[in-house]
């Protein structure tokens, strides 16, 4: 690198420091600032805002053609400005699978108007979006989707349900697979559409989680009608696409041009979670003593802190051959299983070291953290479900990776 | 931090793995196994060849100057092949210490005849309780003139019957803190009063031996470093020596795997490849996953040596842990995967299983090293 171009790289750092400064939003930073309430239409509206205004600035959007609102800078400049916003944090962006999911798969599979109409408003966080894709008896075995679409004239009319949708609170629009041809063969017979959450016969509501909390929903199509030209791809190619935006859901958003954090980028935030585990079971009486003087104790947290370090390095390796070129799809499943089953050994553990305290929730008195140990261990059971099953993923290992023949 | 191969590496890799597949094929790991001794000097004298004996000595002193990743990558190749024979012990625990601690007159003398492959060394660093620890060190050394009389058994010790030099842990004073007062001494093996007796070991593919010193007489110019102050030593050389452990048992573990997916996929039963039935999909997947993460932190540990980080005891303490289970965990799940087979004598599945175990104790097992964490956070 010359010396002019440090210097530049310099000076945008600056640039970025001053923006920060300037856009963050009051009391950033301080024990002042109150973040909204997770999953809110507060943090929707701030997501929102924060998003447009990071868009404007030319601090995000890359990744992306600039026909299609893409923001292009050469790669060390993304990087800077990326430090920069990791540095200080950031508010994050509006609920939506904009950028993790709608953006990177419109790109690679939308005619060139839906490109253009949709991607610019995911970029700036104008419009959020959602994906319709489980349903009730369509899990594991996606190719099972029985929500139906008939040809009418210019449109198609859809009936059915999906259920576990992400971010389907503040959606404007959505990702839909639809069964459009009933008798041909299975991953042959779905099509892939763009949907409007304000079309007639579209409603959805919460779906309530054991933890207490609903971060998913279920939606129901009620003869819907969604124009021809919103169906994405060919006409009962749905499976493929459906296919690309689980892959871009589940590496993290397009890899490291998206920006996306993804699976790999996970287990640094993490490393601090052995330190509360270690004062928990210092600040834990068992029996007399300190949780933390008991060997059995001691061990197990031990192990959590081995296997977060463990991620660590596994992503810095992961993030090395990417840089390489070298694609990880397959790769993202050892990751998935990993971290989702180590988050329920650490919910366990965490909840035998509290003892009888594991049974006070957020709420009463003397819940421990305001019932957060509880709450982490509930919530990890979903983790072995969602984004790909523990089973399937060693499925996913034992026949892509290792090549074993299908059952 | 670096974790992909550059193409030296890469290059060092290949020709490890073909050159241990010529030169230690499981028929000669068998033979060895039959052997007192338990490898052979012609092999040693190959190695010394390619020039891994001295690969990281510098050049003045014979060697190629290469890193600690180097070695590890080495190390993973030794231990895929089963290599017999103390190269561990010569290189880490003897030659590291001569390197780190040693006057410029025996790092002369020494380090070019152990890169040549004319010296072979092992360490005795155990006692009866065979805990790697200072307290063990009972054995006595008192001065008499030049010399040092060596009296006691050391326990444990590699390959003592095959060796040259045994560098000896001995006690040379006793003092409140037990690392205080403990030197190393470098013992030529043809001097009188040494008797190596074989011990019976469950994985014969590594020898072990009890070996009494019965008033042998040690000059004092073999001293390692300064009279008292040996034991610092060992614990820099037995850290190294730890994560080059980690990397021999990736290297079985990696064996172990591809052996077992290859035999899931052409073992019929029920009329299709046992590979087919989820059971056995879903374990290959776990060792799989296993040996990736276990790689990641012993590449880290390699990386911190090589570095010389601040890091480099955590990560070796974590490395050895998870490396320790789950290279006992993969070995298990290959023998359990070829069913009957598995559990002959002559199929080579449990000589990586018998590894695994004996590894795992090495330089402390996993619980130990749990603990070893646990006490930072005290």
């Amino acid at each position: 690198m010359t010396s002019e171009q440090s210097a530049r790289l310099e000076e945008l750092r600056r640039e970025v420091r001053d923006w920060l400064r300037t856009n963050l939003p009051k009391g950033w930073g301080t024990p002042e600032y109150r973040p909204p309430p997770p999953y809110s239409r507060e943090q929707h509206e701030l997501g929102k805002e924060w998003t447009k205004k990071l868009y404007e600035a030319g601090y995000t959007g890359f990744g992306y053609p600039r026909e299609y609102g893409g923001v292009e800078r050469p790669r060390e400049e993304v990087a800077v400005i990326r430090e920069e916003l990791a540095r200080t944090g950031t508010p994050g962006g509006p609920l939506s699978l904009g950028m993790l999911v709608a953006a990177p798969t419109i790109l690679a599979h939308g005619e060139e108007w839906q490109k253009k109409r949709f991607i610019p408003k995911i970029l700036s966080g104008e419009e959020a979006w959602c994906e319709g894709f489980s349903e009730p008896d369509a899990g594991s075995d996606l190719a099972n989707v029985q929500t139906t679409g008939k040809r009418d004239g210019d449109e198609w009319i859809i009936n059915g349900q999906k259920c576990w949708t992400s971010m389907w609170e503040f959606a404007d629009w959505g990702l839909l697979v639809v069964k459009t041809e009933p008798d041909a063969p299975r991953h042959r017979n779905l099509s892939y559409f763009l949907f409007s959450t304000d079309t007639p016969g579209f409603s959805r509501r919460p779906l309530r989680q054991m933890s207490g909390e609903a971060e998913f929903g279920e939606m129901f199509f009620d003869d819907m009608r969604i124009p021809h030209k919103n169906m994405m791809g060919e006409q009962g190619r749905g499976w493929y696409i459906a296919m690309t935006a689980l892959m871009a859901e589940r590496s993290g958003g397009g890899g490291l041009e998206g920006g996306g954090t993804g699976l790999a980028g996970l287990g640094t935030s993490d490393l601090l979670g052995i330190e509360g585990l270690v004062d928990l079971a210092k600040n834990t009486r068992r029996f007399g003593k300190a949780a933390w003087e008991d060997s059995a104790f001691r061990q197990r947290i031990m192990q959590v802190a081995i296997e977060l370090e463990a991620m660590r390095w596994s992503g810095a390796r992961l993030t090395a051959k990417m840089s390489k070129g070298q694609v990880m799809g397959n790769e993202a499943s050892v990751f998935k299983n990993f971290q989702a089953e180590m988050r329920q050994r650490r919910g366990d553990l965490a909840m035998e070291i509290i003892g009888a305290y594991s049974q006070l929730v957020r709420g009463s008195p003397r819940s421990i953290d305001g019932g957060e140990p509880v709450y982490n261990m509930l919530r990890s059971r979903g983790a072995t479900i969602e984004m790909g099953t523990s089973e399937i993923n060693r499925n996913i290992i034992a026949e892509r990776i290792l090549g074993l023949p299908r059952s | 931090m670096e974790f992909s191969l550059n193409e030296e590496q890469e290059m060092l890799k290949t020709m490890a793995r073909d050159f241990l597949e010529n030169e230690c094929p499981k028929t000669f790991v068998r033979e060895m196994m039959e052997d007192e001794v338990g490898f052979t000097r012609e092999l040693w004298k190959k190695m010394a060849e390619v020039g891994w004996l001295g690969l990281v000595f510098p050049e003045e002193y014979g060697g190629a100057g290469m890193n600690f990743r180097d070695f590890s990558i080495l190390c993973e190749e030794m231990g895929r092949a089963l290599l017999p024979g103390p190269f561990i012990p010569t290189v880490l625990l003897a030659g590291l210490p001569i390197l780190e601690a040693g006057t410029e007159e025996q790092k002369q003398e020494l380090l070019p005849r152990i890169a040549s492959g004319d010296i072979i060394c092992t360490l005795a660093a155990l006692e009866e309780d065979g805990d790697f620890w200072p307290q063990a060190v009972q054995v006595k050394a008192t001065e008499r003139g030049n010399d040092f009389i060596l009296d006691g058994t050391k326990y444990f010790v590699p390959y003592a019957k095959g060796v040259d030099y045994i560098l000896v842990a001995a006690r040379t004073r006793r003092s409140a803190d037990p690392e205080d007062g403990i030197t190393l001494f470098m013992v030529d093996t043809s001097e009188w009063g040494i008797y190596a007796s074989p011990l019976v070991t469950m994985d014969q593919t590594r020898k072990q031996f009890d070996v009494i010193f019965n008033r042998v007489a040690v000059p004092a110019s073999n001293i390692i470093g300064e009279v008292h102050r040996g034991w610092p030593i060992l614990k820099q050389a037995a850290l190294k020596a730890t994560s080059a452990l980690c990397a021999e048992m990736l290297g079985g573990g990696e064996w172990v795997l591809e052996t077992t997916v290859s035999y899931a996929k052409e073992r019929i039963a029920f009329g299709v490849p046992i590979g087919s039935f989820q059971a056995i999909k879903h374990k290959c997947a776990d060792m799989f996953s296993g040996l990736e993460y276990a790689r990641s932190l012993m590449e880290w540990s390699a990386e911190a040596i090589k570095e010389n980080n601040r890091a480099s005891p955590r990560a070796v303490s974590m490395a050895k842990s998870y490396c320790g289970d789950v290279y006992k965990y993969v070995c298990g799940e290959g023998i359990q995967i070829h069913g009957g087979i598995g559990f002959t004598w002559d199929h080579d599945m449990h000589l990586y299983f018998k590894r695994s175990r004996a590894d795992d104790t090495l330089f402390g097992d996993a619980n130990h090293h749990r603990e070893l964490l646990a006490s930072t956070f005290d």
